[in-house]
């Protein structure tokens, strides 16, 4: 997906997100810009029944996962029973209002 | 280096503090610390007062100068340190160095928190502002549910049940019901907290795995140290306590970049330089405070900083290694689950617990014989994080 993108150290290859001044391997200070793509796996994920100021939904679940291409990123899980190693379908929409915008991210969604 | 000791201790009872202003809360513990070296009008030469967020919660900043001026310490050096939960530790690690390097040598550290000046959310959105700013706190991460995540995945590798986690949270309310500095005196049971229908309102779910009762609560409180050189010690009227080791240590800021999520690497190597400065082993530990912001977090940094072997902390718990009177009491002071969490007081409240033991000032919870105790002050979800190895000499 084009708005989550990753960093792949130029030098050792490790891949990062979020972005880094140096690589956190090498120490390297170039990288190259990719997207995160394919299905996502659910690594671990958790059902936040007290979320905080500024959200009003009664809970979230929220969870990391690995893209098939290896970024790993957090993000919200709209499904109704999550499942560690579920295979995901990421989306990018509205995660937050702040400053009276929206503000978008990764929502991970079972099926298309 | 100067060896640097501990001749004043001081602390309030966590819990709330509605008509003291929050330089107020933190006068009292650095009052009590003077007072218990006798230091009387003798001159401080510097301060650091460990404090996260009052510029968020108290809508202050430049607490330490504020505080220097109240308790006219004046023209004293003086510094706020900022390292989120565990920014009491590393205060306390600024006026080891300064004392140590012989820069400076009656040192006040102060920690404290003033959060419940807000409402609870609000509380737990300015300690999620730890988090990363896109690529967490935007989905609304709040820290239980970090741990939360964490917990999945422990229990998931190592077997840790609910059963576990209900374990740590009635010893440590017990161990609160001994301390007069507690924020919360109350005996919880597994039945009303685990195993009754009756649990699900009692401890509900904070974020799964994690209940109300594996969560430690929103407090105010603070405490305080006065450090000198080591062979200044015999000017107070106190017993000879030192600061026999420190570490430090840093993870990546998201939980998600570490390559085995389940392993706190801080914790591990913050352990080890504490230690080997110590030239001590988790062995020769008498006690322990350690961060348990979430039940969870007793167990995993009791085996990450060497007190057991991976996957054996839950074991040890339910052995009652760790209760008072075990081989390795952990958090006789109810830890940061009764006795509270006030973020910046947190890690030097920790160090004062273990000073009133390793002088047999602890009163009921006092650990029989102790000589040498061990802190951990857990920073972020595990990205900064502060040991103490402490040692009672002649």
């Amino acid at each position: 997906m084009k708005e989550l993108v990753a960093y792949r150290c130029k030098k050792c290859g490790l891949i990062m997100y979020p972005k880094h001044g140096r690589c956190l391997r090498c120490k390297a200070r170039e990288f190259e810009p990719f997207e995160a793509e394919g299905d996502a796996r659910l690594i671990t994920y958790t059902d936040n029944q007290t979320l905080p100021w500024g959200i009003d939904d009664r809970q979230r679940f929220l969870g990391i996962v690995e893209f098939a291409n290896g970024v790993k990123a957090m993000g919200w899980l709209k499904v109704a029973t999550p499942k560690l190693g579920m295979k995901l379908k990421p989306h990018w929409e509205p995660v937050r209002v702040m400053g009276g915008e929206d503000v978008y991210g990764l929502v991970l969604r079972q099926g298309k | 280096m100067r060896k640097v000791a501990i001749v004043g201790v001081g602390m309030i009872p966590f819990g709330r503090y509605e008509s003291e202003s929050l330089v107020e809360m933190l006068a009292m513990p650095a009052l009590r610390a003077m007072d218990d070296a006798g230091i009387g009008d003798r001159a401080v030469d510097a301060l650091y007062v460990g404090n996260m967020a009052a510029g968020m919660f108290n809508h202050q900043s430049a607490v330490a100068s504020a505080l220097a001026d109240y308790l006219a310490l004046l023209p004293a050096a003086a510094d706020t340190i900022e390292n989120g939960p565990a920014s009491g530790g590393s205060a306390i690690k600024n006026g080891l160095l300064a004392v140590a390097s012989g820069y400076y040598d009656l040192v006040l550290v102060v920690g404290g928190e003033k959060m419940r000046d807000v409402i609870g959310p609000r509380a737990t959105d300015t300690v999620a502002t730890m988090t990363h700013p896109t690529a967490e706190y935007i989905y609304g991460v709040t820290l239980p549910s970090l741990a939360g995540m964490f917990t999945r995945l422990y229990m998931e590798k190592y077997g840790v049940t609910e059963r576990h986690l209900a374990q740590v949270a009635i010893k440590n309310h017990n161990n609160g019901l001994l301390n007069p500095y507690a924020h919360i005196h109350a005996s919880i049971t597994q039945e009303g907290i685990l195993d009754s229908p009756h649990s699900v309102v009692n401890s509900p779910i904070v974020s799964d795995p994690l209940r109300l009762y594996d969560c430690c609560p929103v407090s105010d409180g603070a405490a305080a140290l006065l450090l000198c050189p080591a062979e200044m010690v015999a000017e107070f009227k106190k017993p000879k306590v030192v600061i026999a080791g420190f570490g430090q240590a840093t993870d990546t800021q998201t939980v998600q970049e570490r390559e085995d999520p389940t392993d706190l690497k801080a914790v591990r190597l913050a352990a080890q330089q504490a230690f080997a400065m110590a030239k001590q082993t988790p062995r020769d530990v008498d006690l322990a405070e350690l961060h348990d912001a979430f039940t969870i977090l007793e167990i995993a940094e009791s085996e990450h900083a060497g007190f057991f072997k991976k996957g054996e902390g839950a074991r040890a718990l339910e052995e009652g290694r760790t209760r008072i009177g075990g081989d390795l009491p952990i958090n006789p002071s109810g830890g940061l689950k009764a006795r509270g969490h006030a973020l910046g007081g947190t890690g030097v409240a920790q160090v004062a617990e273990l000073v009133w033991h390793l002088r047999g000032e602890a009163g009921q919870r006092q650990v029989k014989g102790a000589e040498v105790g061990f802190s951990l002050n857990f920073g972020g979800f595990g990205n900064n994080v502060t040991a103490f190895v402490l040692r009672r000499e002649a």
